[in-house]
């Protein structure tokens, strides 16, 4: 009788041991704690990342439109810039599309849009910023997002010196990529060794523009609110 | 019995080039290409003039500094003998554009002995073809200076043309070269490509030689035929027949110099039929399908890297053998 | 325990000769896909760095508790949720370098040194110890990298962390920043440190 008692202690004591709770308190111990620390560092630090974003995007705005010496010029003397977000629905032989896009307003009076257009590039998606001016006629500068182009060849695209050729060309014709020096007005001249970047970018421009056509007016687009 | 066990030898498969015949040594079989490239390097500096004479003396020299230096350091004795080095660097001179600047070669000369040859042991160890190596190498690392650009028409003494490559030419703007000049060579394009008449010269004497395999060409030849004549008729209105896809580009001179070398092909008959037609195949999955105007380089690491298997995969069974 | 060793001779032999590359050939993922660039090879390093010193700490902490069976349950939880405070902090902080790097900050958790220093250091040594081998690895796995990364980023773009070193006529090889540059450059490399240890070795006989 008396020996009875320890060896059911025993038995208790060692199932407990084997229980899986036993086992695993300090994986679960551990994954609690990890968990809430993980939770204040989204907490805190969540809106700086989505800041980041948002920034990264507006930041480029008013150089896209004005050109990168005027918007500086403009910073320094404290115009108003004023871009309020928007979207537009365009729908085109039976494909609906969706742009997201920026209108540009100074002092009050309109400057410009920027449109984020996207498309495919040699390698995976290109995102593009397009500027256009007030009455959509020229393009005032191209700004490339995302891109994951082959280093060193494709990822050329993203230069300011291959994007300045968009600056001042008409949107009434579409723009092609020639190799070796562009000569006419409409010809964007390829990076070397990598005219499928440099013809997607020009691809995504021209397609944007012509799905845009005698659309950009302020009673078609849905506005959220604005940046100061 | 002995009488079939005779014609059918068990293969043992060793590193190659393989000893068929006594008189084949690597030097013979060397000097023998050399002889062979003699049209193509003469056509070569015929169009191009002193660039290709100046690129062809910059790949040879850096190929055979380059071996020195690098058995050198892996303390073998010298190689220069044998000749390899020399071929290397002709070929892979002949595969670079005549206008390419001049650290093109040397780095190209370099990286093709260095790690296309000597990294894997020597001659008979690579898996890949040295040149080629090379010439990749320089192709993604300077894809600018790799674009030929610049021919001298020897006809009309016009100094610098600046012209697009036929291959090209054809991918950007549709135009396809006549095909006289693809056959003699008054076209641009690396310096060995450029005469298809030069290098059906040179390769059907080291055919006959048989210092190249004949299988290997037939089989790339006939595949870029068949999948040549396929685009063809997909495609009735292309200016580009099926004549202009073996007559242009580096094909015949891939199919005859670069694809033949004993060391990166199969060793079996059977083996260097798979290997040409898989070369002929990819060559015109890359021309038809690819960014790249040209694949005859590409395609032929890609079967070199699968010649081992090949071997393998055919290996003749010996009479009664299992 | 006399043959313990000590966090000084931990922290000294992670460095040169436990190098985790260039010696035991761990973390080569990484190790050859952000060596484009000095910038990138110095942010992955310290946050390799950051997430092997608090992953051995903490594991050497708890090594007493630690089920055999269950050990590296335990790893890679603490592993991952470091990495993914890390990951957080660079997208908030350095976000154009959290861009660049993109999968390979959260890939860390994979990276097999630190799962390799949790086993055979951390999860039997004092916290000291732990702390030094993470410290002495991690400066060991940043001289790999940059000095993988210096030899593509000059080579491949004539600069290094950004600024101009070669003058601007100089060739770009651009085949250095990519993906075959790196196993060139790597192979190289390694042969290169063979190669003074077997001379090293030799003198010493």
């Amino acid at each position: 009788m008396e020996q009875q008692q320890p060896d059911r202690r025993m038995r208790l004591r060692s199932g407990f041991k084997n229980s899986n709770l036993a086992q695993a308190w300090l994986v679960l111990l551990l994954a609690l704690v990890f968990g809430s620390a993980l939770a204040a560092v989204q907490v805190n630090l969540g809106h700086v990342i989505e800041a980041n974003k948002v920034n990264e995007t507006l930041e480029k705005i008013p150089e896209l439109v004005f050109g990168a010496d005027a918007a500086r010029k403009l910073k320094q003397r404290q115009v108003p810039i004023e871009i309020t977000p928007g979207t537009i629905a365009v729908e085109k032989d039976g494909r609906k599309a969706y742009y997201k896009l920026f209108r540009v307003t100074r002092d009050g009076t309109p400057a410009g849009w920027v449109i984020k257009a996207r498309g495919q590039g040699y390698a995976d998606v290109i995102e593009l910023l397009i500027g256009l001016d007030d009455r959509a006629q020229t393009i005032t500068g191209i700004f490339v997002l995302e891109q994951k182009e082959t280093p060193g060849l494709g990822n050329n695209i993203g230069t300011a010196r291959w994007r300045s050729q968009f600056v001042a060309k008409s949107t009434d014709r579409p723009l092609v990529v020639v190799k070796g020096g562009a000569k006419r007005p409409d010809a964007i001249d390829a990076v070397t060794g990598a005219t499928i970047s440099s013809r997607s970018v020009t691809r995504i421009v021209n397609r944007t523009i012509e799905d845009l056509r005698g659309r950009l007016i302020p009673a078609k687009i849905e506005f959220s609110e604005r940046h100061g | 019995m002995t009488d079939t066990s005779n014609k059918n030898p068990v293969v043992s498969v060793a590193p190659s080039p393989h000893v068929f015949s006594m008189e084949m040594t690597v030097p013979v079989m060397m000097r023998d290409v050399l002889i062979a490239l003699v049209p193509v390097v003469a056509t070569a500096i015929y169009f191009f003039r002193w660039y290709a004479l100046r690129q062809l003396i910059i790949c040879v020299l850096f190929c055979l500094a380059a071996e020195v230096v690098f058995t050198r350091m892996r303390r073998r004795s010298l190689s220069l003998g044998d000749l390899s080095a020399v071929v290397t660097g002709v070929i892979l001179g002949l595969s670079l554009p005549a206008t390419a600047p001049w650290y093109v070669g040397v780095i190209s000369a370099v990286v093709a002995v260095g790690i296309g040859k000597i990294v894997f042991g020597g001659l008979g160890m690579n898996i890949f073809n040295p040149a080629m190596v090379g010439r990749a190498f320089v192709m993604i690392a300077f894809a600018g200076s790799m674009a030929a650009s610049g021919y001298i028409d020897a006809t009309s003494g016009i100094d610098m043309l600046s012209q697009a490559t036929p291959l090209s030419a054809f991918k950007q703007f549709g135009t396809a070269v006549p095909l006289s000049s693809l056959l003699w060579g008054t076209t641009n394009g690396s310096l060995g490509e450029t005469s298809a008449l030069a290098c059906l010269l040179g390769g059907i004497y080291l055919c006959v030689r048989r210092v190249a395999a004949w299988q290997i060409p037939a089989g790339i030849l006939a595949t870029v035929t068949v999948v040549g004549a396929v685009a063809n008729l997909v495609n009735l209105h292309s200016q580009w027949t099926v004549v202009h896809h073996l007559l242009g580009g580096a094909l015949l001179l891939g199919a005859f110099f670069i694809a033949t070398d004993p060391v990166t092909s199969p060793v079996t008959a059977a083996g260097k039929w798979i290997f040409g037609i898989g070369i002929g195949a990819l060559v015109m999955l890359l021309r038809l399908f690819s960014g790249y105007p040209e694949g005859v380089m590409f395609a032929v690491l890609l079967m070199n890297a699968l010649t081992p298997l090949i071997n393998r995969w055919t290996i003749p069974r010996p009479f009664g053998g299992v | 325990m006399a043959d313990q060793p000590t966090p000084f001779e931990r922290f000294i032999q992670g460095i040169l000769p436990e190098n985790p590359v260039y010696r035991q050939l761990l973390g080569l993922c990484s190790t050859l896909a952000v060596t484009n660039g000095l910038k990138p090879a110095l942010t992955m390093a310290g946050a390799v760095m950051f997430v092997l010193f608090s992953a051995n700490v903490i594991i050497s902490l708890i090594r007493n508790l630690l089920k055999p069976h269950l050990r590296i349950v335990v790893f890679t939880l603490t592993i991952a949720a470091f990495v993914t405070i890390v990951d957080r902090f660079l997208a908030a902080y350095m976000y154009q370098m959290s861009k660049a790097l993109g999968p390979y900050i959260p890939l860390i958790i994979v990276n097999c040194i630190i799962i390799c220093r949790c086993e055979v250091c951390a999860s039997r040594q004092s916290v000291l110890t732990a702390a030094a081998d993470a410290v002495g690895q991690s400066i060991g796995f940043g001289l790999a990298l940059c000095s993988i990364a210096v030899v593509r980023e000059i080579l491949g773009t004539g600069m290094l962390a950004g600024f101009r070193v070669l003058p601007a006529s100089w060739p770009s090889w651009t085949i250095m920043v990519l993906p075959p540059g790196a196993f060139l450059t790597f192979g190289l490399l390694l042969g290169l440190v063979n190669w003074i240890d077997a001379v090293r070795s030799r003198k010493k006989l």
